[in-house]
């Protein structure tokens, strides 16, 4: 079998540090110092490889405005909304720019009023998607499941209405929410968990090595 | 005009331009999209550098009478940084892998003890204080929660024809926890549509209220 001294290396790496990390997070003090240390280390290396990511998106945008390709407009709007975010931060905090007393800064303005807004307007644009989704789930293909999942849907939903005279459909929500979708939720969650625990733990053990892709 | 009412006004025109995309997909829709993508771009940047980078650069490199290694370990993740840079490069991209590796080593680690502190400790120990109530809706918890993890197990025996099947035991819990997945998430989407309903009548209320200049 022939080892590749790059491959190696970086197993090496991701083992060490990984198992480092797990015996400080569980174990003693003394490896507690340096686990805590590698955590800041990795926090701040993420940071960096945000900048990248986000210097990386510029950078495309950019070219497609350089190259008049299409959608170029869109690319001008982008790189025109992120250049305003961080010059007007850097004019409030060099006092450039200084708000009124009991006036917002203008940052805050851009995230609190524009930024919100598009955000929460496409929240919304959740809502038709999902009635939508519901109204065509039954169109296909009519089964079990699928007249078990509409008529949960439909018992949350019409319980949520303020309307008297639902008690006992209330009763039946409250049971749902209270057996079956907890059972339900709990055994997803613990689901995902225990994935995680495998995966981590072949991650540790060298035999899941895609990182070295 | 008040750059609160500009912002305010500036807030109304995106938000109907993301809803004009009920009619389809469409020029407005696309530029809110972008406006959107370009601010959080833009904050994201701004939040990770005074956040994260600025303060720690404060405490290492340039901190009053830093020693050395002070220096050298706040160096270290921006060295890890320029490997990351040479993974664009097809030649030196292998080496850009040792800060990927460095990342995901200490990542998983950290994700294993939340795994197990955080979710299958607190949940299995709620979960076996319910039998303690010794009723009947908490037997049919405890039940729900195994068939459901029976559901997710993927171990089938190969027959002598060929076919891959799940034992008979293993079929019909298992039967049972997709029947509560099912239920689960059928209230998962119904509790996902009140929330999005929510937020729409509040963009509704906010559009009004705009027209009506209040």
């Amino acid at each position: 079998m022939r080892i590749r001294p790059g491959a190696a290396l970086t197993s090496a790496v991701a083992i060490g540090f990984g198992v480092i990390t797990l015996a400080g997070l569980l174990v003693s003090d003394d490896v507690s110092v340096i686990s805590d240390l590698l955590l800041q280390l990795v926090v701040v290396t993420i940071a960096i490889t945000v900048l990248i990511g986000l210097l990386n998106l510029l950078t495309v945008h950019l070219g497609r405005i350089f190259k008049t390709q299409g959608g170029w407009v869109y690319s001008l709007v982008m790189l025109i909304s992120a250049g305003l975010v961080i010059v007007l931060t850097i004019l409030e905090r060099t006092d450039v720019i200084e708000p009124d007393v009991g006036e917002r800064a203008p940052s805050a303005i851009l995230l609190e009023s524009v930024q919100v807004s598009i955000e929460s307007a496409l929240g919304g644009l959740v809502f038709f998607a999902l009635v939508y989704g519901a109204a065509r789930l039954m169109r296909r293909r009519v089964t079990w499941w699928g007249i078990l999942f509409t008529a949960v849907l439909m018992i949350v939903l019409i319980g949520a209405l303020p309307v008297s005279g639902l008690s006992r459909l209330l009763d039946v929500r409250d049971w749902l929410l209270e057996v079956p979708v907890s059972a339900g939720s709990r055994g997803i969650l613990l689901g995902i968990a225990l994935g995680t625990v495998v995966t981590g733990a072949r991650v540790l053990i060298g035999q899941d090595r895609s990182y070295r892709e | 005009m008040s750059a609160e009412q500009v912002g305010l006004w500036a807030g109304f025109v995106l938000t109907l331009m993301v809803f004009s995309y009920i009619l389809g997909d469409n020029f407005l829709y696309r530029l809110a999209v972008y406006v959107f993508v370009g601010l959080t771009a833009g904050f994201i940047a701004v939040v990770t550098v005074e956040s994260v980078i600025l303060p720690w650069i404060d405490a290492t490199i340039v901190a009053d009478n830093a020693p050395t290694s002070n220096v050298i370990l706040g160096l270290i993740p921006f060295a890890l940084g320029v490997l990351l840079l040479l993974k664009t490069s097809p030649r030196l991209g292998p080496v850009g892998n040792i800060s990927i590796a460095f990342i995901i080593g200490v990542g998983t680690a950290v994700a294993l003890v939340g795994a197990v502190a955080g979710v299958i400790i607190p949940l299995a120990d709620t979960t076996a204080e319910g039998v303690n109530a010794n009723t009947v809706n908490s037997y049919l918890v405890v039940a729900g929660v195994i068939s459901s993890l029976v559901y997710f197990q993927f171990l089938a025996k190969r027959r002598a024809d060929g076919q891959i099947r799940r034992g008979p035991v293993s079929l019909v819990i298992g039967t049972i926890g997709q029947g509560v997945i099912v239920v689960t998430l059928g209230a998962l989407y119904a509790a996902a549509i009140l929330t999005s309903l929510t937020i729409v009548s509040e963009r509704l209320g906010f559009i009004f209220m705009r027209i009506n200049g209040s």
